[in-house]
């Protein structure tokens, strides 16, 4: 039975419909036009649905929204500072040539800022696991995993 | 924009040689990228293809009645209806020719089964409603009467005389029976060789799993009787013609869009039968009609790529000096040649296979075959990796067999600098590398010589570890007619246009430096216009590894023609003689004066009305066309080390290097990026990905969860360098790069297991080289 579920997404309160069955990533996608967390699989293999619940990286895809009541919801369009400006993990993307086709950026993007709130300073290895759960099938990983580990190092000057 | 570049200063950070951040970055990683499914078109329908469960059967009905009065649809559509508004066949792929001069036999192939269903995914029929879940629902309730019919799948039993025929009109289902070189004069020198090595491949099928699902809108406009189709492609231009052809439409009565592109490897490149689908669909509804595919869908509908079986032989001389080269097997196509393609199977392993090698002559023979199985197209290299791989593992087990260092024996039959231009066995014509200097780069980059050492380390922890050694070269795709568009806009900016197209590659970037190198416009101002056919004037479209040869040189022209309509307005502007006019970083100067004007204050001038002479250019805008070049010879060295756990035959790939001549570098880190993609690719293909189907043509690996995709802890930190020597073949000396990573992954990571695996009697093994066929292959079985 489709009913009103109230979401906290990207600190707003929003309104949206959804039955006991609505993923998560159709309402975002569908009704709040927050198409930046992508499609993929729509199984919660592939992580390019990426988001943050209270703070943990999770599938949009297989989140129910109308579990989600109460949750703080975030997804990649509430990283950037301003419209002509980047969260330092993008800038730091951005750097490092990480970005190819694009289409699995958002939620590498969230799964690094899930990874970087519990762990500022991961070693290779650990940026390696926390990215299992993202497939990214042009960049051979190896420009996302030194950005990220990148960002934990000590900035020069 | 929060992304600072690290050396030159001014407007040198984007010159070409410089690694400038990419134009689309921001845009991307903010969320912001619009690929197809991201588009909201208010009044779109959905649409859900229904396809078959079955590989192979006769067609003897389509029930969609019950689908009809489900709630929400619009519509449900089957052959019989695209056939009324005269909708053609699919594009017809293959144009070689069999050695008795009779073309090809494509087989006739509608947007939707006619007649017979041929593979688990053929799609059938098409359901439009009001919403993606009516259609999906309906889709469900559409019964399709097939009677079954005996289905194959492997290449190779394909063509036994017993096997199911998949046409009529493809006799013994080959498609064409392809024969290159000089069969009776390698035959000779086989038959007086001293030695033959000789290794028959599978070519294993991979799933090309772009991250974006293939996804199109389509819409038509009554009023102008135009059609509008959204959707990934890879060169909006060829694109829209063969729509328009498959159709039965005038090209120009469709405008093809195409905005961000979520990967393709070759596999969006061709005219899939939604697309014709969706648009009989708009015009029948009136209105916009919308579809995505599910990624279980893309497994059964996005062409696949491999699937071969080739023996590979080469005859050496005492010394080890090779004496002929020669390829015989079949490739498999799938289940049609709109989206199968031939080329990876015939010419591409002409022209990939005898690689940095002085080999007087080759034969190259094999048979392209139909089965019951998901259509093979293009996919990253399109036999390029395949024929590195087979010369590449001949080579090295050559020199095991002759007793020969690998090394040594490379060296002994590389092509050297200046035996410059070469023409191979292949009748490809080398213009420019330093295959000798390549390898010694790479050798001493991956520490080759301590080698021994790390080996002990790993036999220590009771691992195998093996290193590999693959020296690749690959003829890219002859960059066709291209366009070379350069506008200045009213705002102040400058457009290139140009045909091919991004979906990863980094262009706007690349594209942008070529022209603030040649124009001196700021870097900043420059904006790529690329997907939208009504813009273009012709676009070859991006594949093959062309598109910096394509578009790079198409703009390099473009720019100096600017720069002949600028010296002719400039002249007049400074009152001086058109002789007397130079141009230099940007700016028209009259020689020995310092009367001078810029690019962009001229073309200010322009737009603010400059009064000019009527045989004078009225603007600095230029339409180029460049009119395509030779193929470029990309090549390099790979060296990979891996562990191996006899145990469990579990591969790591702990150390990998790479050395690349990819010519002159527009922009470093965008070329860096191509290799390491390439090389996980290759790695994928190698050690992981097995696209397996029952012998009913079911396909098991058919999601995610079956299917091996890499991830990153299954990819290596890959070192890469560059060691140029420019093309001169073009004229910016640049090479392709884009599919290089699997030509010299498949043959690195494999030689690399094998040679991990040698001490224990192991010869080869065939890619995937998975836990299990490590595990089997150690246990004898």
């Amino acid at each position: 039975m489709t009913t009103t579920v109230r979401l906290d997404v990207n600190g707003e309160v929003r309104e949206v419909r959804a039955d006991g069955a609505t993923p998560l990533l159709d309402v975002l996608r569908d009704q709040l036009g927050l198409v930046g967390a992508k499609r993929g699989c729509s199984y919660g293999v592939c992580g390019t649905c990426t988001v943050l619940i209270d703070g943990m990286a999770a599938r949009a895809c297989l989140a129910v929204a109308a579990d989600c009541e109460g949750r703080a919801i975030e997804t990649v369009e509430a990283l950037a500072p301003g419209p002509d400006r980047l969260h330092p993990i993008q800038a730091a993307l951005a750097r490092a040539g990480a970005v190819q086709c694009g289409f699995c950026i958002p939620g590498v993007v969230m799964a690094a800022r899930a990874l970087l709130a519990v762990n500022p300073a991961p070693d290779e290895d650990a940026v390696r696991e926390a990215l299992s759960g993202q497939m990214c099938r042009c960049s051979g990983y190896g420009a996302l995993v030194e950005a990220i580990v990148g960002m934990g190092r000590p900035q020069d000057g | 924009m929060d992304i600072e570049t690290v050396g030159h200063a001014g407007a040198e950070r984007f010159a070409m040689g410089q690694s400038v951040p990419r134009t689309e970055d921001p845009v991307l990683l903010r969320g912001e990228g619009r690929y197809t499914d991201d588009l909201d078109l208010p009044g779109a329908a959905h649409a859900v293809f229904v396809r078959s469960r079955v590989a192979h059967g006769i067609l003897r009905g389509i029930d969609t009645d019950a689908a009809r009065s489900m709630p929400g649809v619009l519509a449900v559509l089957t052959a019989a209806d695209l056939a009324a508004d005269g909708v053609g066949l699919l594009p017809k792929t293959v144009s070689l020719a069999n050695p008795d001069g009779s073309p090809a036999r494509n087989p006739d192939r509608a947007a939707l089964a006619t007649g017979r269903v041929r593979w688990v995914g053929d799609p059938v029929a098409v359901v439009i409603a009001g919403t993606a879940a009516e259609a999906r629902d309906a889709a469900e309730a559409v019964t399709i009467d097939v009677e079954t019919l005996p289905a194959v799948v492997d290449p190779e039993a394909a063509l036994a005389p017993d096997a199911p025929q998949l046409y009529d009109a493809v006799p013994g289902n080959v498609v064409v029976e392809y024969r290159y070189g000089d069969a009776a004069g390698v035959e000779a020198a086989f038959a007086s060789a001293h030695h033959v090595t000789r290794l028959r491949f599978v070519n294993n099928r991979v799933v090309v799993a772009a991250m974006e699902p293939r996804a199109a809108i389509a819409s038509y406009n009554a009023d102008d009787g135009r059609f509008t189709l959204r959707m990934g492609s890879q060169g909006v231009f060829g694109m829209r013609n063969s729509v328009a052809k498959v159709m039965g439409i005038p090209p120009e009565t469709l405008r093809l869009l195409t905005g961000n592109v979520g990967g393709s490897f070759g596999m969006k490149s061709t005219v899939y039968p939604e697309y014709p689908c969706l648009l009989v669909a708009a015009r029948r509804l009136g209105r916009p009609v919308r579809w995505t595919d599910e990624r279980t869908e893309s497994f059964l509908s996005d062409s696949h790529g491999r699937d071969a079986v080739m023996t590979a032989e080469l005859a050496l001389d005492p010394e080890g000096r090779f004496l002929a080269l020669r390829v015989t097997g079949v490739g498999n196509c799938g289940a049609h040649t709109a989206q199968g393609v031939a080329i990876p199977h015939t010419s591409n392993v002409v022209k990939n296979t005898v690689g940095v090698y002085r080999t007087p002559v080759m034969a190259v023979h094999t048979r392209v075959v139909v089965t019951n199985t998901v259509p093979v197209g293009a996919y990253r290299g399109a036999g390029r990796p395949e024929g590195n791989y087979y010369m590449e593992r001949l080579v090295q087990t050559a020199a095991a067999e002759m007793g020969i260092d690998p090394v040594a024996l490379r060296r002994l039959n590389q092509v050297r600098p200046e035996e410059m231009p070469w023409t191979a066995a292949s009748g490809q014509v080398y213009d420019s590398g330093d295959f000798p200097a390549v390898l010694s780069e790479a050798l001493e980059r991956s520490d080759w010589d301590g080698f021994a050492a790390r080996k002990a380390a790993s036999a220590a922890r009771g691992l195998l570890r093996g290193c590999g050694l693959a020296q690749y070269l690959e003829a890219t795709a002859p960059p066709s007619p291209e366009m070379g568009g350069v506008r200045f806009e009213a705002d102040g900016t400058v457009t290139v246009v140009t045909g091919t197209l991004d979906y990863g590659q980094g262009h706007a970037a690349a594209f942008g430096q070529v022209l603030s190198t040649r124009l001196g416009v700021p870097f900043e101002r420059i904006r790529l216009v690329q997907g939208d056919s009504d813009r273009l004037v012709v676009g070859g479209g991006t594949g093959g590894s062309r598109s910096a040869m394509a578009s790079g040189n198409a703009i390099a022209e473009a720019a100096a023609k600017v720069i002949e309509k600028g010296i002719r307005i400039a002249a007049f502007a400074l009152e001086a003689a058109e002789v007397d006019v130079e141009f230099d970083r940007g700016a028209f100067r009259v020689a020995g004066t310092d009367r001078a004007i810029g690019i962009m204050e001229l073309a200010g001038r322009l737009r603010d009305g400059l009064d000019l002479p009527d045989d004078l250019p009225a603007t600095l805008d230029v339409d180029h066309v460049f009119s395509g070049a030779p193929s470029t010879f990309p090549n390099g060295c790979h060296v990979c080390e891996v562990e191996v756990d006899p145990d469990t035959g579990a591969v790591r790939v702990d150390r990998y290097t790479v050395v690349d001549d990819f010519g002159v570098l527009i922009n470093p880190m965008l070329v860096e990026g191509q290799a390491h993609g390439g090389i996980v690719q290759g790695i994928g293909q190698a050690l992981m990905e097995h696209t397996v189907y029952d012998a009913e043509g079911q396909l098991l690996a058919g999601s995610f969860m079956d299917y091996a995709l890499p991830r990153a802890a299954d990819a290596p930190s890959i070192a890469f360098a560059s060691h140029p020597s420019p093309a001169r073949s073009n004229p910016l000396g640049v090479k392709g790069c884009g599919e290089a990573g699997c030509s010299g992954a498949l043959p690195a990571v494999m030689n690399a297991v094998v040679d991990a695996l040698a001490e224990r009697g192991v010869r080869h093994v065939d890619m995937p080289a998975t836990p299990l066929r490590i595990w089997r292959t150690l246990a004898g079985g």
